[in-house]
């Protein structure tokens, strides 16, 4: 088995923009609409996922011979079940702000289909470094589009940014913003201009 | 071979389940002392905030419930903090209650956790919210959307009415199970 590093960087570079989850593939929706409240939220979601889909990837490709095709998807949960109740401890022990904060989402991580879908669609056919390499790049093109929803929400929705107040008293905070319907209205603009940049590109 | 044969697969699955809870058993063993210092750290910090110049904390279980009472540094009684929970607008709030028993007044009120909206309900962590409760007789609140004019009126954080509501509800029983744990006046 040979490595192509050209295979690899492309295989990375196809998560931030060409294949980004949020915005081209729309999977992984719940903790996108859920936790982009806040920009620190935003961020924190998106590392806790990524860490959670780059381990179950490089696990699973290094076992998808051993997995009898009947039995793959359990498997493939119990596997990512592991590594996500392992990030809940982790961040309940070392980082409780966080995990106060992002709460019941983190457990939830197991059943975001960003993860599951890549195990299916790339991990199980796919080489360990490039699993990896697919793992990072959909992980930071996760987080990517988490963060920024989470920072636009929070400036209109509060007049912040990663809980530092930017916009003084005079500015009269869009409520709706940092509410489910905010989330909504977001995206589906991020989406379009995303969308529009990449048809003018082409 | 019969590649997939219900032998293999049981065999495949039960596999995986044995090594995912070895390696949480120690993941467990080693995180849990970490979340409960944090826990007790948390805890800690709360009676410090709602009981004035606590220096000693002594728990003491009545009704089936915890009190934690304070002492101050010549070891007179100077209070009781009391944790209580119970459902806000998106999940349980928990709350640190610091009371006087011997006036039924509060001292002091410390959030410990939430799951409000942030940028609304969650200002009920906030002390233009708390101080509605420093030093205030023990009761019944009445929740108000505009600046209290009585005693017993509580101002509603703007756009977060339900999870003010559910506070003050949570304030309220706390007093309640403090009252008949170390008989209040009322």
């Amino acid at each position: 088995m040979s490595l192509d590093f050209k295979q690899i960087v492309s295989d990375f570079k196809n998560g931030l923009w060409a294949e980004n989850p949020i915005i081209r593939l729309v999977i992984g929706m719940c903790p996108t609409l859920a936790v982009t409240n806040t920009s620190a939220n935003g961020l924190a979601m998106g590392l806790a996922t990524s860490f959670v889909l780059i381990m179950s990837e490089i696990v699973i490709s290094l076992i998808k011979k051993l997995i009898p095709a009947n039995v793959r998807i359990p498997s493939y949960i119990l596997i990512i079940a592991t590594f996500v109740t392992f990030t809940d401890y982790f961040l309940k022990a070392f980082f409780p702000g966080i995990a106060a904060s992002l709460s019941i989402f983190i457990p939830l991580i197991v059943v975001n289909c960003l993860i599951l879908g890549r195990q299916e669609a790339f991990a199980s056919k796919h080489s360990t470094p490039r699993a990896i390499a697919d793992g990072i790049g959909m992980g930071l093109g996760f987080t990517w589009v988490l963060t920024l929803l989470g920072m636009i929400r929070e400036f209109f929705g509060m007049g912040s940014m990663f809980g530092v107040q930017l916009l003084g008293e005079w500015y009269r905070p869009m409520v709706i913003m940092v509410l489910p319907a905010g989330a909504f209205i977001t995206l589906g603009i991020l989406v379009g201009i995303m969308n529009q940049i990449s048809r003018e590109g082409k | 071979m019969e590649k997939n044969s219900t032998k293999k697969l049981v065999l495949t699955l039960a596999t995986i389940g044995i090594i995912s809870a070895l390696l949480l058993t120690f993941v467990y063993e080693w995180t849990t002392p970490y979340i409960q210092a944090n826990q007790a750290e948390a805890r800690k910090q709360a009676i410090n905030e709602v009981l004035p110049d606590v220096a000693e904390v002594e728990e003491v279980e009545k009704n089936g419930n915890i009190f934690y009472e304070g002492y101050d540094a010549q070891g007179e009684q100077i209070g009781v903090a009391f944790q209580n929970s119970g459902g806000g607008y998106n999940g349980a709030i928990e709350i640190m209650i610091g009371v006087d028993p011997e006036s039924d007044k509060i001292y002091k009120i410390s959030v410990l956790n939430h799951q409000e909206t942030p940028g609304l309900g969650a200002r009920i962590t906030e002390s233009e919210f708390k101080s509605n409760f420093e030093d205030k007789p023990f009761g019944d609140y009445n929740v108000v959307k505009t600046p209290p004019s009585e005693e017993m009126q509580v101002q509603a954080i703007a756009g977060a009415t339900i999870s003010s509501e559910s506070a003050t509800r949570i304030i309220e029983d706390a007093l309640e199970k403090i009252n008949s744990a170390y008989g209040g006046g009322n």
